[in-house]
């Protein structure tokens, strides 16, 4: 068997080098042919004949040279692709004949291969995007102790361990301030180990990368150097004032830089992390044909041998070893790390829906192959008849279903290209740093080639089977108007797709909801009267926690000294813009057992509730006298009152942290109203608030927060003022509803793509609605005529057009409720609570929607065979 | 690609590649000298049309079964020489086997009906 193979395979390469010398071969038979004819003259000649006799004998007995030559050349053609090429010349004339029909399947099919291509970027970017390494392949993530960060002395003892062929730390989450002019700006920075670039492989478009022993050296992004340097070509060697200390830029990154992190990250520079207290994620490179499995044993053995060096602080009864993992960086196997399941399944989804789009779209071409297979019966008729195979014939007739898909997925392919270039440019209103880079490449286009063909089959293949079907006499003597089998397949077509779209509406309408919900949904605070500043202190000029105090008091009275200002205060965490989750022990005075609570822990100075417009139900507010040294005090939101203290009044009673040392006991002074934490979405979030100078006094990125009834234009007003305190800090100050904008981003992003898949599906189910009513019409003319004639008027007629529209959108709308009410239940986890899939008012926005569109596709059939006159109706029989 | 004149048989279908294998299996020939050879070694009993000749060459060309080169003919006239590769020999031998096999089967089916 693979004999037999490995001899096709040849003759085809023989075949292919056949090519390209096709001029050669021909001049080369001519004169095989005219040496054998010559031989056989001479030959002749000897028995006798004249030379003119032999030679035209000798040519009689030769055959026809042309014939000869034609069949000597088809012996090195691929015959499939020859019969191919006719085809798709053949589909490329039938094309062009009927521009109308080529022109709305490209259409449909453009929009629907479009959808689908981009989509399919989206998720190869967001997914499967490889890190800029050298060989991503060997690249892992790893975390000891269930840390995601790394101290650097831990970093180094695993280093010095020399388990793997390299390991070095990065910290995504840092920042650093450049001072540019007479302002400082703040940077995302992702800070270093100096072995980083050298163990990944980092490419760099310009300079070098930073190496070991370099301190105070910076490599900066494309984008940085471009729209912040403004792209100089001598910036290498150059000094940038960064945290207060020149840095010497060494590099910069090619535009298309990805980091390890993924999803679009990309930070502002690259910095050593050359402090002690600086924490770095691990990053691993495994030595050629070491499993995960062996690089986890030996990181295991490693923290064995750490827990001896450095047992763990929060615990010298735990173990390095707890919650250990080592995760691939890049490929199918970052996938099936827990964290990643919402982002799968959201992509998941969206290849689902614009599957679903593509399939509404490939039932429109269907649709029209069909009806042009009507008129083109007879001409088939006569193929057939003249023997041509079915199966050539309905090869003939996919080329054409091919030709389409092709030409639709390079429309599709453009619109891709023009969507990700929008994409590309898209500013996410994101706390951190992201910025797609989509780029088209293989995977794209394979992508985009298998759909087409998919669609081709899925489109052509029916309505190819359904015209040639039933062989030859019949199909010659029936008329158009006779094929009553196509009517119901049509017709069949027709609901699925109304089916579909209202699945597809339904999700729509849902999401839509969604996004309107959260945007008028209250966060528990008042976003529209207050100012949000977030200031970052560079940690070298700050080297004692009292500074940081006296720089945060400082900046809050400069606040309240502000016209307008009605109240100003400072956390760590601002609600919806930082994860402040902490699961803990906690042990009510009230009851004997400690409890295990997952709660949102911030610290808060003195008037926040009042800045943040949060209500207290009970006690009071943290007062400046909530002091470090003084009794440590805590304001429980309702939901963390109830569940610790039950229907007691929680004022005035303690509760202490059991482990793992017990803590002193924290007196409750306060109940805050609830409001929201970490995303719109989270229900029933419980909170615990800690006086932000009992807790968080030494924290170098203070937000500030003003409530005035002038919050726009105190903007620039409090920019200015904090930034005479400190020129070395970065200031960013925007109102707090556009500091909403995060928390908003998944159920905005959510409504657009779906909210846009929903209407591309309704508007190419109702093109196809359109399509088959007005050929019903138009088929359905002489009977018209024929009843008007005999005295219908026209409401009679305008009844049976609408009957039949009502009755496939009825059945259309049917079908996909009962699919959609299944479908939409999983859709929940994308959700805010309040919006359950059954909610019946999504169900009749989407009716709705269906009969307004349902009824505009059904306006002009309808009007025309109203306005069918009955005699020139008939004269054309 | 065959001759079917009234008294020489029609070829059987495939004869027609064993005959030119048969006829270069003792050394390589051009085009012209296969068709000869064919006829002589028939005794005239099987004749194909010459032109026929060609596209069953350039099919097993494209197989493999033979290779072909360009030299200069008995008459010093530039000509294509085909030979037989070791694929080739492998076929005309497999093919002479499954002749003999069907002849054979034709024979007894003669004798016994």
């Amino acid at each position: 068997m693979s004999g037999r193979l490995a001899n096709r395979l040849m003759a085809a390469w023989r075949r292919l080098t056949h090519f390209g010398r096709a001029s050669t071969f021909d001049r080369e038979l001519d004169e095989e042919i005219g040496l054998h004819i010559e031989m056989r003259a001479d030959e002749l000649q000897q028995d006798g004949l004249t030379r003119a006799d032999a030679l035209a004998r000798a040519r009689r007995e030769f055959g026809s040279p042309l014939h000869v030559k034609e069949q000597t050349r088809e012996a090195w053609q691929f015959r499939w692709l020859e019969e191919t090429r006719s085809d798709i010349s053949y589909a490329a004339r039938a094309l062009r004949r009927n521009p109308g029909f080529a022109a709305a399947g490209v259409f449909s099919l453009a929009l629907g291969i479009g959808a689908n291509t981009s989509i399919f970027s989206l998720t190869l970017e967001f997914l499967f995007s490889e890190p800029s390494s050298r060989d991503a392949g060997t690249l892992v993530a790893m975390r000891v102790g269930g840390n995601s960060h790394a101290h650097m002395k831990h970093y180094r003892f695993l280093r010095d361990a020399s388990l793997f062929a390299g390991l070095a730390g990065s910290n995504e989450e840092a920042e650093a301030n450049w001072r540019s002019g007479n302002e400082t700006h703040r940077l995302h920075a992702m800070r270093v180990t100096d072995n980083f670039f050298g163990v990944v492989g980092v490419p760099l478009a310009m300079g070098r990368p930073i190496e070991p022993g370099d301190r105070d050296v910076v490599v900066l992004s494309d984008r940085f150097w471009r729209n912040r340097l403004g792209a100089r070509a001598d910036v290498i060697g150059r000094a940038l004032t960064i945290d207060g200390r020149p840095h010497t830029v060494s590099g910069v990154l090619p535009p298309d830089h990805r980091t390890v992190l993924g999803f679009g990250f990309a930070p502002d520079v690259y910095l050593p992390a050359s402090r002690e207290n600086d924490v770095v994620a691990l990053i691993a490179r495994l030595p050629d044909g070491t499993s995960l499995e062996a690089a986890y044993a030996r990181l295991v053995a490693a923290c064995r041998e750490l827990d001896k060096v450095y047992p763990p602080e929060w615990n010298p009864k735990a173990s390095w070893v707890t919650n250990t993992e080592v995760v691939p960086v890049a490929g199918l196997a970052r996938l099936r790390n827990l964290s990643m399941v919402p982002f799968v399944a959201f992509f998941s989804m969206l290849l689902i829906v614009v599957g679903l789009v593509l399939l509404i779209a490939c039932a429109n071409v269907s649709n029209l192959l069909l009806a042009r297979a009507s008129t083109r019966r007879q001409e088939l008729a006569i193929r057939l008849a003249l023997g041509a195979g079915r199966r050539r014939i309905v090869r003939q007739l996919l080329a054409e279903s091919l030709l389409l898909a092709v030409l639709g997925a390079a429309a599709g392919l453009l619109l891709n290209l023009w969507l990700a270039a929008i994409l590309n440019r898209v500013e996410l209103p994101l706390p951190i740093p992201v910025h797609l880079l989509i780029e088209p490449d293989w995977r794209l286009f394979g992508y985009a080639a298998a759909i087409a063909v998919a669609s081709a089959l899925v489109a052509g293949l029916l309505p190819a089977l359904r015209a040639t079907r039933g062989g030859v006499s019949p199909a010659l003597k029936r008329t158009e108007r006779q094929v009553e089998g196509h009517g119901r397949l049509r017709g069949g077509l027709i609901v699925a797709q109304l089916a579909v779209s209202v699945v597809l509406l339904t999700m729509g309408v849902l999401f839509v909801r969604n996004m309107t919900r959260s945007m008028t949904m209250s966060p528990g605070f008042d976003a529209d009267g207050a100012v949000w500043a977030s200031v970052r202190l560079v940690p070298e000029n700050y080297p004692s926690e009292e500074q940081v105090r006296n720089l945060t008091s400082a900046a809050l009275s400069e606040l309240r000294a502000l016209p307008g200002v009605e109240a100003a205060s400072v956390a760590r965490i601002v609600p919806l813009n930082g994860n402040s989750v902490r699961g803990d022990m906690v042990q009510p005075d009230a009851s004997a057992e400690p409890v295990l609570v997952r709660f949102h822990n911030n610290e808060v100075g003195p008037d926040y509730f009042r800045t943040m417009g949060i209500p207290i139900l009970a006690g009071r507010e943290f007062a400046p006298s909530d002091r470090k040294g003084s009794p440590e005090v805590a304001i429980l939101n309702e939901n963390l009152a109830r569940r610790l203290f039950g229907d007691r009044d929680p004022v005035g009673r303690t509760f202490r942290y059991p482990a793992p040392n017990p803590s002193a006991p924290i007196s409750v002074v306060g109940v805050a109203a609830n409001s929201k934490h970490f995303t719109l979405g989270e229900e029933n979030p419980m909170a615990l608030y800690s006086p932000y100078s009992q807790g968080a006094g030494g924290n170098l990125t203070p937000q500030l927060l003003v409530r005035s009834s002038r919050p726009a234009g105190l903007v620039r007003e409090i920019a200015q003022r904090l930034g005479t305190l400190d020129r070395s800090a970065a200031i960013e100050v925007k109102p707090m509803r556009s500091a909403l904008g995060f928390a908003l981003l998944p159920s905005r992003v959510g409504a657009a793509l779906l909210g846009s898949a929903a209407l591309l599906g309704l508007a190419l189910a109702s093109i196809g609605l359109y399509g088959v009513l007005a050929y019903s019409v138009t088929r359905r003319t002489s009977e018209i005529g024929l009843r008007m004639a005999l005295g219908a008027d026209g409401r009679a007629v305008l009844k049976m057009v609408l009957r039949e529209s009502g009755a496939l959108v009825g059945w259309g709308v049917a079908i996909g409720l009962g699919i959609a009410v299944f479908a939409t239940r999983p859709l929940a986890m994308f959700l805010v609570s309040e919006l359950r899939p059954t909610d019946p008012l999504t169900w009749l926005g989407v009716i709705g929607a269906l009969a307004a569109v349902a009824a505009a596709a059904t306006l002009a059939p309808a009007l025309r065979a109203i306005r069918i006159d009955p005699l020139t109706a008939l004269r054309s029989e | 690609m065959v001759t079917q004149s009234d008294d020489i048989p029609e070829l059987l279908p495939g004869t027609l590649y064993m005959l030119v294998l048969r006829a270069l299996s003792r050394g390589p020939l051009h085009g012209y000298a296969i068709a000869r050879r064919i006829r002589d070694t028939s005794a005239n009993a099987l004749a194909i049309e010459d032109g026929s000749l060609y596209p069953a060459l350039n099919r097993m060309l494209v197989k493999g079964w033979l290779k072909a080169e360009w030299g200069t003919s008995e008459n010093n006239r530039r000509a294509r020489f085909y030979r037989l590769t070791a694929q080739g020999r492998q076929q005309l031998e497999r093919e002479t086997k499954g002749f003999d096999k069907l002849v054979l089967a034709i024979q007894r089916v003669m004798r016994t009906a």
